[in-house]
């Protein structure tokens, strides 16, 4: 929406059908290797089902956790998916806030993953439970014993913010495809125009309507950046509300949203890049919008850096031997494997960022993109398991590995994830097509 | 709309978005108010044209964030003070604890009862589009619809064609 530069050379500048039917074209015209990836994802799908039916049927103990590592793979996953969420939000709310214009053509695709992000982070908790048909425990409603939730857990806060999260996401993404609806309503017949009608709800671009749709936009974007702040903050005092050395810190909010942004930009580097791509994108998702995206990875590793380092010094300023021998075994101890490969993935790697020629590859900056999002795993890993191993009495110290279980609803997370961005990018337009049509009529009309 | 007479209105056709604009200020100099103008993308210098100052859908947003709010604060306090059970050592008002669910009840209902307020002032239980709607206008072209004209219709006709309409053609309301 916002009518900035998108650095796009002026011969190449498509007109506005040529627009409306480049970013509609890839709808409805599956080849043989669309097919394939969808049958790779139904087979991990299936993997991680499978799992966790029989974990379902036998019980937790099919999973790894125990005590004193109470919380494993599927919290890591959970926090991993959650952190992958923020991106979306951050592209499309936060930078349309701030008038970047660049946003326009990846910020659908990235809304997009934020939902089925949720989607999948959402299941973990549901996992984890074990008994899963219990969960509804944390819905407030009146029920015969008159117990309601305890509004004081971070566990009720989580859910409450995760849910909000999910449904604003929801309407934000919706209302910016209604327009683009409506152009697949008036471009296709039979059924699919009866399914884009009903979806795009009558909408035929009147300017009155769309004196709603922008007041709407806007406040969905003020309201979303507090809300995508809010989100993995209550995320972070899942951790730090408790007396785990490692967790209890103040610094837990800005540190995790910080680390979500950096995994969630990652990720939708790794996505873009093959979409673009396979559509034949290269007009509308430009180098310079990777340039950006990548220097917002480098800028939000910066960040994350600091924090590590961070938490080894405030371990040490507070001259707490529980504190220090927390951090010293996190680095040295049984898990050093992971620490140092977190360390590697999101500090050293993305310092290649600082070069424009790693910048402009595609397929060097696709590389950096699999080490971040490798790493970030890695992080919720170190943070949640690490603390736990080794809390305050030695005689309460334990090793946790990952069981198969974990491992194959791990494996199937990434198949669901992918699953839904596959059957979105052949359903819908993973470009809004109304805002590049906003953007070119301006460079059209007045050539700046 | 069904009445006797069959009236008939006037669709413009346009193609860039300063032909349109001036349309509807030449229009509205001439006195008319009551027309439709139909973009295919978001264009506030449109909105501005037509005399469009605020949306409605920000009293929808305000009432429901207040509604939120409330809601979320009479939930957790009237919970807790419906069964007074001391946990973590905490009052049995917490309200810091809380206002992470006063903070988040406030969001989601602000966004819901905006969208609510866009499906309410743009969709108006329309069940089929305006008769002045044509396809192309969902591509390129921008439309400016007269719905009844009555025997002003030529010199409607001749302004429309002077501000560059591109294609102009009468419709049966």
């Amino acid at each position: 929406m916002a009518t900035a530069e998108i650095e796009v050379p002026r011969e190449a500048l498509p007109t506005l059908e040529q627009a409306n039917d480049d970013i509609s074209r890839p709808i409805y015209a599956p080849s043989w290797r669309y097919y394939l990836l969808l049958a790779i994802c139904g087979v991990g799908i299936l993997a991680g089902g499978t799992a966790w039916a029989i974990q379902v049927k036998n019980g937790i103990g099919m999973a790894g956790i125990n005590n004193p590592v109470s919380w494993g793979v599927y919290i890591v996953t959970f926090v991993f998916w959650v952190g992958i969420a923020h991106s979306g939000t951050l592209i499309s709310a936060v930078l349309y806030l701030t008038r970047s214009g660049w946003r326009t053509t990846i910020n659908r695709a990235a809304e997009a993953m934020t939902i089925f992000a949720v989607m999948t982070a959402g299941l973990f908790p549901l996992i984890h439970l074990g008994r899963v048909w219990y969960f509804y425990y944390l819905v407030p409603y009146p029920s015969t014993r008159l117990l309601w939730p305890n509004f004081r857990s971070p566990l009720v806060w989580d859910m409450f913010a995760i849910g909000t999260y999910f449904t604003i996401s929801l309407v934000f993404w919706y209302l910016g495809l209604i327009p683009d609806l409506a152009v697949l309503r008036d471009k296709f017949t039979g059924v699919k125009k009866k399914v884009y009608g009903t979806l795009a709800l009558g909408w035929q671009g009147s300017v009155k309507d769309w004196s709603h749709y922008r007041r709407l936009y806007l406040y969905l974007a003020g309201i979303a950046t507090p809300l995508v702040l809010s989100v993995h903050s209550v995320v972070s005092w899942d951790f730090a509300m408790g007396i785990v050395p490692g967790w209890h810190s103040t610094i837990f909010a800005p540190y995790f949203v910080a680390g979500a942004i950096f995994s969630g930009v990652a990720m939708v580097i790794t996505i873009m890049i093959p979409l673009r791509w396979a559509f034949g994108l290269e007009k509308y998702i430009t180098k310079y919008h990777f340039d950006n995206m990548a220097k917002l990875l480098l800028f939000t590793s910066l960040i994350v850096g600091y924090a590590y380092a961070l938490e080894f010094f405030l371990a040490w300023w507070s001259n707490d031997p529980i504190e220090k021998e927390s951090f010293a075994w996190r680095a040295y101890g049984f898990y050093a494997g992971p620490f140092w490969i977190m360390v590697f993935c999101n500090v050293v790697v993305p310092m290649s960022l600082w070069f424009k020629r790693t910048r402009n590859s595609l397929a060097a900056l696709f590389a950096v993109t699999i080490f971040v999002n490798i790493g970030m795993w890695y992080e919720r890993f170190v943070i949640i398991v690490t603390s736990l191993a080794h809390e305050y009495e030695p005689g309460g110290w334990g090793i946790y590995v990952p069981s198969t279980t974990e491992i194959l609803i791990l494996i199937g997370s990434f198949a669901w994830f992918f699953f839904w961005f596959l059957l979105f990018s052949r359903t819908l337009p993973v470009i809004s097509i109304a805002e590049v049509k906003e953007h070119l009529a301006h460079e059209h009309e007045h050539g700046h | 709309m069904s009445t006797a007479i069959e009236m008939s209105g006037i669709l413009a056709h346009y193609d860039t978005l300063g032909a349109t604009r001036a349309a509807i200020e030449r229009l509205r100099e001439a006195g008319h108010t009551d027309f439709d103008v139909f973009s295919p993308f978001p264009a506030p210098e449109l909105e501005e044209a037509m005399g469009i100052e605020s949306s409605p859908v920000r009293r929808w947003a305000l009432i429901g964030g207040i509604t939120g709010f409330t809601t979320a604060t009479a939930l957790t306090g009237l919970t807790a003070l419906a069964y007074p059970l001391v946990t973590q050592g905490k009052p049995i008002l917490s309200w810091p604890a809380f206002f992470v669910i006063m903070f988040e009840m406030t969001i989601l209902f602000t966004g819901l009862f905006g969208f609510a307020g866009v499906l309410f002032h743009t969709h108006r239980s329309r069940k089929q589009l305006s008769a002045g709607y044509r396809e192309v206008f969902s591509v390129d072209r921008f439309g400016v619809y007269l719905q009844d004209v009555g025997a002003s219709l030529s010199e409607i006709e001749k302004l429309l064609q002077d501000t560059g309409a591109i294609e102009i053609e009468e419709v049966a309301a």
